[in-house]
């Protein structure tokens, strides 16, 4: 009783402003959203004074020395967000940091990792590095999140649990 | 790494072999006919995950690739959680569509995608004349997206790509939709490739 079909198109989902991708980093005044973090991790920096910032969707928590993607792995993708901010006029005491993230779903399953609090402290670590201050973090636990950025609305950050919670910071 | 064409269909031709097996076995527990799509092998960047995982709450049932070929990768039954629900539903004999899914969906659910995940693996491996099978599952009822995303974590280290292999399988009479895919470790990857060489081109 198998009949083939045509495969449906996957449903993108309806996002606000820019999707930061696994391993992706933008950085600028317009909203950027990343959906669906499990242990990945969104990682935020935001120039308080000239109201942008830059976000990256971090996956591992070492590159190794792999430079292709920064924004993949923690300590890359701070590094690479700091400079560019720094590069593009903001004063490094203007600059605050905002993670969310690194949750872990599956507990009890052989060969997991533990890759999602792994990748936040790997972040905290760098962050400490450039003296970036953290200001806010909603990270850990066992459920996913997405994450809207509002640079120009005081770096406000929303982030929405699959619990059904909303977080403000 | 990259695959041609001709790999790519040589792989959506083993999902074929695979996904036609869980796809009995489903028809099989649901009495049901079931609709299967033509199955597809795609290279997808990682960035690009979200284009065929949102963040809509589903079901995910993910397992280890274990026997021969070690770390053998993932394979990964997705079901939407309306899907999951109404799967459940069937098989618990319920018909109340306005629940969360429960403990006693988690179950029934991991009993599901172990029945059709060891269909799936047991075809494919006897076509490339390998031992695979599936790992104890574990589950996640969460967003699509963030479970997905953490198992290519645990294989995407040194890869920006992955090879997205899925089948649909649709229950029209149960409006039930769900998604196998398998997500082979780079080395599996290699050995897959190779024997399936072998078996499409075997020598004289």
């Amino acid at each position: 009783m198998i009949r083939v079909t045509a495969m449906t198109e996957p449903r993108k989902p309806e996002m606000k402003g820019q999707n930061v991708g696994i391993g992706e980093y933008f950085t600028g005044d317009f909203v950027m959203t990343s959906i669906g973090l499990g242990s990945c991790v969104a990682l935020i920096l935001h120039d308080r004074k000239w109201k942008k910032g830059a976000v990256a969707h971090v996956m591992l928590p070492e590159s190794n020395g792999k430079m292709e993607r920064p924004g993949k792995f923690a300590d890359t993708a701070v590094t690479v967000l700091y400079e560019e901010l720094i590069s593009g006029g903001s004063n490094k005491r203007d600059i605050v940091a905002k993670i969310a993230g690194g949750s872990s779903m599956f507990k009890h399953f052989k060969g997991n990792l533990d890759i999602g609090s792994r990748n936040v402290t790997a972040i905290k670590e760098a962050l400490e590095k450039y003296h970036i201050p953290l200001v806010e973090e909603d990270t850990g636990g066992t459920v996913g999140r997405s994450i809207i950025y509002y640079p120009e609305d005081d770096g406000k950050v929303i982030v929405r649990k699959a619990d059904g919670k909303c977080i403000e910071f | 790494m990259q695959l041609t064409d001709k790999q790519l269909d040589a792989m959506a031709e083993l999902g074929n072999i695979g996904a036609s097996h869980a796809a009995t076995s489903l028809s099989t527990m649901l009495m049901s006919q079931i609709d299967m799509t033509v199955p597809e092998a795609i290279m997808v960047d990682i960035a690009e995950i979200s284009n065929y995982f949102g963040d809509e709450i589903s079901a995910l049932v993910v397992f280890e690739i274990q026997g021969e070929l070690h770390p053998g990768g993932y394979v990964v039954l997705h079901l939407p959680k309306e899907s999951a629900i109404r799967l459940t539903n069937t098989m618990l004999g319920s018909t109340d569509m306005e629940r969360e899914l429960n403990e006693m969906d988690e179950s029934a659910l991991l009993e599901v995608g172990n029945i059709m995940v060891s269909q799936f693996l047991d075809a494919t491996a006897t076509l490339l004349g390998i031992v695979m099978l599936p790992s104890p599952p574990a589950i996640a009822i969460d967003m699509a997206h963030a479970a997905f995303s953490s198992i290519v974590a645990q294989i995407a280290v040194d890869i920006d790509e992955i090879i997205l292999f899925r089948t649909e399988l649709k229950s029209g009479m149960h409006d039930i939709q769900s998604t196998i895919v398998m997500l082979p470790d780079t080395n599996t990857l290699d050995n897959i490739l190779k024997l399936l060489d072998e078996v499409l081109n075997p020598q004289l």
